[in-house]
């Protein structure tokens, strides 16, 4: 009983002890990360043209999902490409508020004379029911704007000039997919798609699905992956190598008791490992 | 303070309480641990149906039918009239609340057509689902075994191709309950499937572990910079 409870007390000590005293890392390269920089980058828009992100997360796997979520927000504004924000999942509603305003202030606080603005920057589409059914129909629309109807605020879209003719859907040149819900992830690889149109689709997973995403990637349905916080923490070095100002201490923080918690879970799996063979030993000499 | 950052600061105070009942269940069970899971259950029952009502059946169906989304503008025109085609939404609501029929045992039949109607539905959506995932997946795997960048051999991508190749291969070979006898090659390659899926098992494991330290990193940043500071404010030193 008290072995038990003494690993609880190290992993807590392991993961609390970097955060209470802001230790920070420079967090491992990652590929796959490094890649989805290289797409966003590379995405150009006429006006009228958007790109869709999809923060399909709740509470549950904010620890991850969230930096991800800023991330990628951080660089598509950065690029000043409006961006369309929306869920399949009911309880996302909080963090597609939070998290673009929370971005848009960081941006403009690094850039004084700069602006992000709801209805320019972003808009807020709000919780999608539907799933499967609801993409497939918003593929097929003439024009997503309208097919969207109104935000979460009540007002109709195509009021905002930016997102005013969207048109169709091959107008959107980036899907960007932030889930650990493996279904609400294959809606969007089966369905966001025609014919004569396969978007660039980028995701930001959880370390659960990790392996899972892996094959999209490999197969090329994802142009890009982010692997956890691990994924989020390089994508914003990245960022901040570009753009030296940018703020992701406490990002790197996370990363670094992510990784202090992983170098006490091998050391108790060596441990564990071990100490019965010692004990055997012992018990043959005894 | 406002009402607004009061009922903020209501939250994050409720929040870390809630965490740390659920956490004492760490030292042992206890009745501070089940009063919260109990809340926490409660609260996931009642929030379902609601949510479906706030977003999906008032805004989706019910508050256009009943022309409520028509805006009026202050000379008493409208942008866009109603629509009364909003009204066909009432055949298909209609047809779905025959689903309570399964409850009588005259007209349960009548539930039977809505629930063939859904797994037809469902069926067709994962049928052209699975073609749209799969197939580039398929195509995917055609790699090739020798891999040349710039004239020159790529030893580490050719060793990956060859790698992902034989590994397809192998896995899929011990998954043959068909044919096949021992004693033929492809009997004895068999067992050479099973270490290979335990390499994915294992990969499949340290990535589920990794995604709960990443929630116990959440949580513990949460108690140590909101909740304390909102605790903080809450006696009055922060």
């Amino acid at each position: 009983m008290v072995g038990r409870r003494l690993i609880y007390l190290l992993m807590i000590l392991a993961v609390g002890l970097p955060i209470v005293f802001g230790v920070s890392q420079k967090p491992s390269r990652l590929v796959s990360a490094e890649r989805m920089y290289d797409v966003v980058e590379q995405v150009r828009v006429q006006p009228g043209e958007v790109a869709m992100v999809w923060f399909d997360f709740g509470p549950n796997t904010i620890a991850e999902n969230e930096p991800q979520a800023q991330v990628l927000l951080e660089h598509l504004f950065r690029n000043r490409i409006p961006v369309v924000l929306l869920s399949q999942y009911q309880q996302a509603e909080r963090f597609l508020a939070k998290i673009p305003n929370d971005v848009a202030k960081r941006l403009e606080a690094e850039m004084p004379g700069q602006q992000w603005r709801y209805g320019e920057a972003w808009v807020n589409a709000g919780f999608r029911p539907g799933g499967a059914i609801f993409i497939q129909s918003m593929v097929n629309a003439a024009d997503v704007s309208k097919f969207l109807g109104r935000d979460v605020n009540g007002m109709p879209i195509a009021q905002y000039h930016t997102f005013s003719s969207i048109g169709g859907v091959e107008r959107v040149k980036l899907v960007g997919e932030i889930t650990g819900l493996v279904g609400v992830f294959d809606n969007i690889i089966q369905f966001f798609q025609k014919n004569d149109y396969r978007p660039t689709i980028v995701h930001g997973c959880t370390s659960i699905t990790i392996p899972e995403a892996y094959i999209f990637l490999d197969s090329g349905q994802l142009k890009g992956l982010l692997e956890g916080i691990a994924g989020a923490a390089w994508y914003s070095e990245v960022i901040k190598e570009h753009f030296p100002k940018s703020e992701n201490k406490q990002l790197l923080v996370t990363n670094t008791a992510l990784s202090a918690a992983h170098i006490v879970l091998i050391l108790l799996i060596v441990l564990g490992n071990i100490a019965p063979l010692f004990k055997r030993r012992g018990l043959h000499h005894g | 303070m406002d009402s607004s950052s009061s009922w903020a600061l209501a939250s994050v105070l409720a929040g870390g309480l809630a965490t740390l009942a659920i956490f004492s269940f760490l030292i042992k069970e206890n009745g501070f641990y089940r009063f919260f899971e109990h809340l926490f259950i409660g609260i996931a029952a009642g929030l379902g149906p609601m949510l479906i009502v706030r977003d999906f059946l008032w805004p989706t169906i019910l508050e256009p039918m009943l022309g409520l989304t028509v805006v009026t503008y202050p000379d008493g025109t409208h942008p866009e009239p109603y629509q009364p085609l909003y009204l066909l939404y009432l055949i298909p609501m209609a047809f779905g609340c025959l689903y309570y029929f399964i409850y009588s045992q005259r007209y349960s039949w009548l539930a039977k057509l809505v629930i063939g109607f859904t797994l037809g539905a469902s069926g067709a959506l994962a049928i052209r689902g699975f073609f749209s995932e799969a197939i580039p997946q398929i195509a995917g795997s055609f790699k090739p075994l020798v891999v040349m960048v710039e004239g020159n051999i790529s030893l580490m991508e050719s060793f990956n191709n060859i790698l992902f190749v034989a590994t397809l291969l192998l896995v899929l070979n011990y998954f043959f309950f068909t044919f096949g006898k021992e004693g033929s090659l492809q009997g004895k390659m068999a067992p050479v499937g099973r270490p290979l899926l335990m390499v994915c098992f294992g990969a499949f494991f340290g990535s589920t572990v990794m995604a709960r330290l990443a929630l116990l990193v959440e949580r513990v940043q949460f108690i140590v910079r909101d909740w304390v500071s909102a605790v903080g404010t809450f006696v009055g030193i922060g």
